[in-house]
């Protein structure tokens, strides 16, 4: 992988340049939270965000989206406004570029999703380093790193920036800018190190999740998953606000006076009481408590199965978003912890 | 084939659901093609008012004898009863002094006349009658209403939202209220429809649509508890559109 460096002084003109390559979006401040947006102007950017309210992902996988519309003698026409629409997004951390990569798995692996695919393709990413804060544990998560799935990678060693080209279209927009980016010099190598050594020693949480999904398997009757039962509201925030949940649900708003309508997707939540409800009337998981028990299996223990690995990042939205404090971390801690049977 | 025959009616309450299907203005003229409208009390002075009808919209609670009767007849008259707004489908507004002694209620409202008066305490219309669609909102949302035609006409029941506010108002990026700000807001167990208005305006929701089917009231008033909210405050606030919505 090709690395270079941007001095910081030049990362004005560099953001300017970019935008022959498409519409720049990153996070800006919003009463003390920060939200990825469309610039109206360079400075409104925050590189120095600790997270977004909702990930990257909902540039992806919109909250809400018409599919496609269906007219009696039309048949389907897949709704395709927007789909090629050039952004660009700057800024995005490691965790957050994992968890895209995390969904090219499920929406451009065996079942290909033409509306992800197209957005994926169509919209660039422009990876920012970030130091850790109380709710971080992507490191525990294997995700405070990413190799691919950006087009540039920034690291901020204080006076420049390295940058790391990632695809085609990186080297692109290093190229469009001239000269600014420069050769690293092996003294800079040493830069790259103890920032390297900085950020892993930053760390104020850590879970071990090696043998995890055993663990999980092993509880499964835990009388945790009551406890969190009563707790949960079914909210859904920390759903939506998950860079890699990806359920959705699909309906048909038929218009006024015609057969014809609309095929919408929207967020979903295994949270919600009709997750798992079907035709018949069943419920997999009518007991808040199993569907709360769901939520922890599906990312710690099913994905790793069917992927290889937790589809979690350990980006720290869900516990900052749920309003009665289930702290992913707090559960696996729980979990993991060794307690005396007898005393139970 | 003739056009399928609705009426509009209004029991107790404070006729802002009937006055949003009047304000449905651009879409008015497509409704009057499809259905024909023969008993609408706050729309027009000529009504048919025993004929029978294939959807009946009902506004507001049971507060009255009279009222239930109203309701009676109607369902009667209906193949389908669609109770519309907050009060018709949870008691709303006027059921928040349920479990109250009415006499000295009316007394203190109406003096000595009140002792005669028929009234009773707020039943939703569901308590009354079988009801077969709710349509939820004080007052129902335009689009609400639009798509219960629209499915009804196709044979279908309209889909609504069951999940609650919350999950609208992070689809939005809305800071959150309760958690940042520690406000009381109801969006985690009131039903979503609403698209987060009051949120969107960084005002807690007040939970005027009602608690979702499967609210866990007591848990939220735990956490209102936790900020330094008065219980009885909080209890108040949570049944103030639905009875149902407070814990038991
Ligand atoms: S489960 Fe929570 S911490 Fe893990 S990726 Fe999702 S939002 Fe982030
Ligand atoms: S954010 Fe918390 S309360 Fe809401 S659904 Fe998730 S775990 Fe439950
Ligand atoms: S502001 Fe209210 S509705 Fe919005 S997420 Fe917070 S609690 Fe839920
Ligand atoms: S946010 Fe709450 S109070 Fe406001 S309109 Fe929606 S349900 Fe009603």
């Amino acid at each position: 992988m090709k690395i270079l460096k941007l001095p910081k002084e030049k990362l004005d003109l560099f953001a300017s340049v970019v935008q022959q390559f498409g519409e720049l979006h990153a996070p800006v401040e919003q009463d003390g939270k920060y939200v990825f947006k469309r610039l109206t102007r360079w400075s409104d950017a925050r590189l120095e965000y600790d997270r977004t309210i909702l990930p990257p992902k909902k540039y992806f996988l919109p909250p809400q989206e018409s599919i496609f519309r269906y007219r009696p003698g039309e048949g389907f026409v897949p709704v395709t406004d927007g789909l090629d629409q050039r952004i660009i997004l700057f800024g995005v951390h490691a965790c957050d570029v994992y968890a895209m990569n995390i969904l090219d798995r499920v929406f451009a692996g065996k079942y290909r999703d033409p509306y992800y695919q197209a957005r994926r393709k169509n919209i660039a990413i422009i990876g920012i380093d970030c130091l850790p804060d109380k709710n971080c544990f992507c490191r525990s998560m294997r995700a405070d790193f990413v190799d691919h799935g950006f087009d540039l990678f920034f690291y901020d060693t204080g006076d420049y920036y390295q940058a790391l080209v990632g695809t085609a279209l990186g080297d692109d927009m290093v190229q469009a800018t001239g000269s600014v980016f420069e050769p690293m010099d092996a003294a800079e190598i040493d830069d790259y190190k103890r920032r390297s050594l900085n950020k892993r020693r930053a760390f104020q949480l850590d879970v071990e999740i090696r043998d995890l999904p055993e663990i999980f398997e092993m509880e499964y009757e835990s009388e945790l998953w009551d406890e969190l039962g009563d707790k949960c509201l079914s909210c859904g925030s920390c759903s939506m606000v998950c860079p890699t949940c990806y359920c959705y649900d699909v309906s048909d708003d038929v218009e006024l006076g015609s057969r014809a309508g609309d095929r919408t997707r929207s967020w979903d939540s295994c949270l919600f009481y009709d997750h798992a409800l079907v035709g018949s009337g069943e419920n997999f998981r009518g007991p808040r408590a199993s569907r709360i028990k769901f939520r922890f299996y599906h990312k710690q223990r099913g994905f790793v199965a069917e992927y290889g690995r937790p589809s979690c990042v350990g980006c720290g939205r869900c516990s900052n978003a749920c309003p009665v404090g289930i702290d992913v971390v707090q559960v696996i801690d729980r979990l993991r912890r060794v307690e005396d049977v007898a005393s139970r | 084939m003739s056009k399928p025959t609705v009426g509009i009616f209004g029991l107790t309450g404070c006729a802002g659901d009937q006055l949003v299907i009047l304000n449905c203005e651009d879409r008015l003229l497509d409704l009057v093609a499809l259905v024909d409208i023969r008993d609408f009390l706050m729309a027009s002075s000529d009504n048919q008012t025993e004929c029978a009808l294939d959807i009946a919209l009902v506004e507001g609670a049971v507060l009255t004898k009279k009222d239930a009767d109203a309701l009676r007849a109607i369902r009667k008259r209906a193949k389908l009863l669609v109770a519309l707004g907050s009060c018709a489908v949870w008691g709303g507004i006027p059921a928040m002094d349920r479990g109250m002694d009415r006499g000295p209620m009316l007394e203190e409202v109406y003096g000595d006349a009140g002792a005669g008066y028929d009234s009773q305490a707020a039943q939703a219309l569901h308590e009354v009658v079988t009801v077969d669609l709710n349509i939820t909102g004080c007052p129902i949302e335009k689009e609400h209403f639009i798509s219960a035609i629209a499915s009804l006409l196709n044979g279908d029941a309209p889909l609504y939202p069951k999940y609650p506010v919350c999950t609208e108002c992070r689809m939005r990026e809305n800071n959150c209220l309760l958690i940042e700000r520690g406000l009381p807001c109801c969006g985690p167990i009131t039903v979503a429809g609403c698209n987060a208005r009051c949120p969107e305006l960084r005002v807690p929701c007040i939970g005027c649509r009602g608690p979702i089917g499967d609210a866990n009231p007591a848990s939220l008033l735990a956490v209102m508890e936790e900020k330094g909210y008065n219980r009885e405050e909080i209890v108040n606030r949570l049944r103030m559109f639905a009875p149902q919505g407070a814990p038991q």
